[in-house]
Formats: C-alpha cells, sequence, structure tokens
C-alpha cells in the first residue's frame, strides 16, 4: 500500500484516532498502539484548579504518535485561533486540527468561520487540517488557501451514522490534491472500509473505539478495515451490474442438452 | 484582599498573591510542565514562568491537553 503524505511528512497507517471519552489512559494507549495509527487527536480545555487531574499526555508515547490538537469548543475563528496559538506554545507544533462548531446539538462545522480561521492560520505558518461538512466547494477553498488536507464529516459527531455525505465525500475525492481525511460518524469498522474504498486518503475514528467494551479489539478491527479498504481502492474496484454473472462455469452441466 | 481571576473564577489571596506564575502554579498544586498559560490574553511561554511576574486583578488562563476528537 502506498503511504499517506500530509504536509511532505510521511505515515505507515492511514487511520488517525481522537483520544476522547476513553475510560481510562490505559485503555487509551491501548487501543492507540492496536489501531497502528501515527497520529492521535487531544483537546485543550481550562484545568481544574480545585481537583489535581490526570495528565493524558504522559500516557501517549511522543515519539511515536504525531499529536494533533484540535480547536474543539470554538464557536467563532477568533476563539479557533486563540486555542491554535495556546497549543502551539504547549507543545511546539504548528499542526492543528481546526474545528469551529457554533452548533451544540449536530456540531456542524461554520464553513465561514472555518475558511476565514483556517487563511490566517496558514499565513500564521500552521499546518491546517480543517474539520468540515462535505461541501466540495469549500474543500477546494480550502485547498486554494493552503490548508494540509480537509476532513469531512461522513455523519454528525459520535453518531455512529457511517458515509451519510457519500455523494458529496466522493465529489471532494474526486477534485481534492490534498489528502482527504473522512473524520466524525464513523461508527463500523464496515463504514472505515467504505470510506477507503471510495478513495478517502484516511480517516478519523474517536467514538465507535473510545466507547467499545474492549478499545483495543475495535482499534484492530478499524485498523483491519482501513487497511483493506485502501488495498481494494488501490487494486480497482470491480464494476457493479445489474444481471447476475455467473462464477462457475456455465458448461459440463450433469443434465441433458 | 488580593484578587487575581483564574479560568474565569475570581480567587483570593489573604496573605497576598504569588510574585511569578511558577509560584502560583506551585500553590496552586498544578505540574507546570503540562499547562499552558494566558494572562490578560496574553500566552505566556512555558520557559517564561517564572520570570513571569503575576499582579493583583489579572485574568489568568490555565489551560491542558485533554482526550479529544
Amino acid at each position: 500500500m502506498d503511504n499517506l503524505i500530509i504536509a511532505g511528512r510521511e505515515f505507515n497507517s492511514r487511520l488517525l484516532i481522537g483520544t476522547g471519552k476513553f475510560a481510562s489512559c490505559e485503555l487509551m494507549a491501548e487501543a492507540i498502539e492496536k489501531s497502528g495509527t501515527e497520529i492521535v487527536t487531544v483537546a485543550l480545555r481550562r484545568v481544574d484548579i480545585e481537583n489535581e487531574d490526570d495528565d493524558m499526555l504522559s500516557a501517549i508515547d511522543r515519539t511515536k504518535y504525531l499529536l494533533l490538537p484540535n480547536t474543539s469548543g470554538a464557536r467563532s475563528a477568533d476563539e479557533a485561533i486563540r486555542l491554535g496559538k495556546l497549543a502551539r506554545a504547549a507543545t511546539g507544533i504548528k499542526w492543528l486540527k481546526l474545528e469551529v462548531t457554533p452548533d451544540p446539538y449536530y456540531l456542524l462545522p461554520d464553513p465561514v468561520e472555518t475558511l476565514k480561521a483556517a487563511e490566517i492560520l496558514v499565513k500564521d505558518d500552521f499546518v491546517v487540517l480543517p474539520y468540515i461538512n462535505a461541501d466540495p466547494i469549500l474543500a477546494k477553498k480550502l485547498e486554494d488557501v493552503g490548508t494540509a488536507t480537509v476532513m469531512p464529516l461522513a455523519s454528525p459527531i459520535g453518531s455512529n451514522q457511517g458515509l451519510k455525505t457519500r455523494a458529496s465525500l466522493e465529489i471532494i475525492i474526486e477534485q481534492a490534491n490534498i489528502p482527504v481525511v473522512v473524520d466524525a460518524g464513523l461508527g463500523l469498522p464496515s463504514h472505515a472500509a467504505d470510506a477507503m474504498e471510495i478513495g478517502a486518503d484516511a480517516v478519523l475514528v474517536n467514538t465507535a473505539i473510545a466507547t467499545a467494551t474492549e478499545p483495543a479489539e475495535m482499534a484492530t478491527a478499524f485498523k483491519l478495515a482501513v487497511e483493506a479498504g485502501r488495498m481494494a481502492y488501490e487494486t480497482g474496484l470491480p464494476s457493479v451490474s445489474k444481471r447476475a454473472s455467473a462464477s462457475s462455469p456455465l458448461t459440463g452441466f450433469l443434465r441433458e442438452q | 484582599m488580593e484578587v487575581l481571576k483564574i479560568n474565569g473564577v475570581e480567587k483570593q489571596f489573604p496573605a497576598g498573591i504569588p510574585q511569578t506564575l511558577t509560584e502560583l502554579l506551585e500553590q496552586l498544586n498544578i505540574n507546570q510542565a503540562t499547562v499552558v498559560a494566558e494572562i490578560d490574553d496574553k500566552i505566556i511561554e512555558r520557559q517564561n514562568f517564572s520570570q513571569t511576574r503575576v499582579s493583583p486583578g489579572q485574568s489568568i488562563e490555565l489551560v491542558r491537553f485533554v482526550g479529544g476528537g
């Protein structure tokens, strides 16, 4: 299989893992390892100054995994830029998953604010990976301002609905000259395989793995699904027909001619 | 009494506020290796925590990484 290249950096794995919702740091670390991922997302939040909380970063081996901070919680371009700068100050990493989600019910990304923030962050030397609705025009505009990828959603975050935006994802993939990472809503390994089969360069999965009864097992299942889907895509998908086409020979039957 | 606004909440320091950001974090029992700080909307680099003076009335944000997708 080909390697994934984002902003000139090469990755063997085409599965990105989100670190939210895990029951413990141990379960998270085990799932990350089993998934084979090389990129893990994290969020920035206020420290609870009354209660000492776990430092989850210590459970992530930064020599093995690229940390991809997100701007979750941002409702505007300004808030996202502020979070991006804080994340860069914290880690020295200039990679950023840009999310601007003002709508609390469906967590759908704001296209206008996302584009605005992306333009500013790219000029400020960030490697920007924007989370977007599956909008081909927006995807092109983001590519034009210099984002490293686009990350269109399959369905709302954490909804496990799979590829509800298939037709638009196919157009984005057809037109993009930057990697397309299908993000959000992939609830089953088959959803991830589906995204890879239609030509996505990578997928990002969090909820489906983190909330599984055995996160490490589910991480393995997603790893295999992503590899299977990619392999099928690279080999070339078969054509679809309405009528049957026999797999066994249509000659030599044990009956009268 | 001297007051700092920390993460949006006013916190009183009956014995006076700590002199530097490092001293503040120590007093709050926060591991400074994992924290990012903003004072009055300006980001403070971690290597500058110990030289950064804290003054009464300032608004301080202390954030750190958590799990997220």
